[in-house]
């Protein structure tokens, strides 16, 4: 054992301070990513479905990049070049948010919108034909199908699905330390680096990805269970 | 453009290097981690639970950081930063290897064991002519795929410093400031790559499925 241990670290002064703080954006981060790829899939995974041929191969095509593409990867991509295609004044803006931390968000919503779309397809799949079918022949348009019929009975399908996605967007969200979002891995290594405390930062930080994701699958089955509808296969 | 073979090269000497390895390592020990996980002896069955659970809940770059920082802290042992990705890697694939293995071993029907103990074979010899090679063929699409991720996570040894693909593209921009050619690149690279080899897979697994008829 080189050196000494300091647990206190974890609690005291600013390290402690910026652990919290950490935290706190790990949370936000992944939250507000897991909604608006939940949206995203979704329109995308109906679009998959939908009687129109652009909008099938729109989808699939949209499926295939962002499934194809590390995340790393992406995140390198859309931190870089977006802000070049943006007319100046709206990339000024976004620098002032902090782009690192929106660029961060984008990539994970994209990045995972394309798996909850392929979920929402096997959803379809799962529900089968012959709903859509009665819907349809009771006068409903596509569209009223969608939203009337199909949705509810989706969400409640994909639920597990979207429960393992959130974890995974709580663990991608690590990867936003390397455009410099000071997130808990982040701040992990920075206090790792700067006293060289690095048990206990790892240990910590590991807690934190423990404690999360259990209570993320936790929370879910709640859900779950109340959302269920009795008889329905996948609910 | 000038960069792209010193970009292909890191992808081959590391990317593709590092995905074989951990798979290599990963695949025989996760078969017998599935079997112990669905072992009957609870002393056995919950500490691979346990495992599986845990590396799944973490990030990749946590596991290379308990690797390549915490190890050499701990005991002395400093590893050099493409070995801690490879272990890393390899004790990551190991956890979602071992579902994988584990639920082929299950969709096999429990039919299938029942009749080979009752021809006179025992558990073990059950196991590895009827059940193994059955489950075997089950499982190599979602092996295969799973085998395309982790080349994908091989991108995040760069964090701790493995010359790969994507930290040679960070270092050639810094140099050459033209993010622009050289992200392109690198996303097509990865894109035409992975899609060829997801496609392919696709196309075995519906060719499994015709032949076995499952």
């Amino acid at each position: 054992m080189t050196g000494t241990v300091d647990w206190s670290i974890l609690w005291t002064g600013t390290t402690g301070r910026s652990l919290v703080d950490a935290l706190i954006l790990t949370c936000e981060i992944s939250f507000i990513s897991w909604i608006l790829a939940m949206a995203l899939g979704l329109l995308i995974g109906v679009l998959r479905e939908s009687p129109w041929r652009m909008a099938r191969v729109f989808s699939a095509a949209y499926v295939e990049v962002f499934r194809n593409i590390p995340l790393l990867v992406q995140l390198f991509f859309i931190y870089f070049l977006f802000p070049r295609i943006l007319p100046r004044p709206v990339a000024n803006v976004l620098f002032d948010l902090g782009w690192e931390i929106v660029a961060a968000v984008i990539t994970l919503s994209l990045y995972s919108s394309a798996k909850i779309a392929e979920h929402v397809r096997s959803g379809y799949n799962t529900i089968g034909q012959k709903l859509r079918q009665a819907a349809a022949s009771s006068g409903l348009s596509w569209w009223q199908v969608q939203r009337h019929v199909m949705l509810g009975l989706l969400l409640r399908t994909i639920a597990p699905s979207l429960t393992s996605e959130f974890v995974t967007i709580f663990k991608g969200s690590s990867l936003a330390m390397v455009v410099g979002v000071m997130e808990t891995t982040y701040v992990t290594r920075q206090i790792g680096t700067e006293t060289f405390q690095w048990l206990p930062t790892n240990v910590y930080a590991t807690t934190v990805y423990l404690v999360c994701a259990w209570m993320i699958a936790g929370v879910m089955l709640v859900i779950e269970k109340k959302i269920h509808v009795a008889g329905r296969i996948g609910s | 453009m000038d960069a792209f073979p010193h970009l292909f090269l890191a992808l081959l000497q590391y990317n593709l290097t590092l995905t074989l390895g951990a798979v290599a390592i990963a695949l025989p020990i996760s078969c017998f981690c599935a079997v112990a996980r669905l072992s009957s002896i609870k002393l056995i069955a919950y500490p691979m639970r346990a495992y599986v659970n845990v590396l799944r809940s973490l990030p990749l770059v946590l596991v290379m950081f308990w690797i390549y920082m915490v190890l050499p802290i701990i005991n002395g042992i400093s590893v050099s930063a493409f070995w801690s990705a490879l272990v890393a890697l390899a004790l990551f694939e190991i956890a979602y290897f071992t579902e994988i293995v584990r639920s082929g071993i299950q969709s096999v029907s429990v039919n299938q064991w029942s009749a080979g103990v009752a021809s006179g074979l025992s558990r073990y010899q059950a196991l590895r002519h009827i059940i193994i090679p059955q489950a075997l063929r089950r499982m190599t699409p979602a092996l295969l795929m799973q085998t395309l991720i982790a080349f994908q996570d091989s991108t995040i040894s760069s964090i701790i410093g493995v010359p790969e693909i994507l930290h040679v593209t960070t270092i050639t921009n810094a140099r050459e400031q033209d993010p622009v050619t050289l992200y392109i690149l690198l996303a097509v690279t990865f894109f035409v790559l992975c899609y060829l080899a997801s496609q392919s897979v696709n196309s075995l697994e519906r060719r499994y499925r015709q032949k076995l008829g499952y």
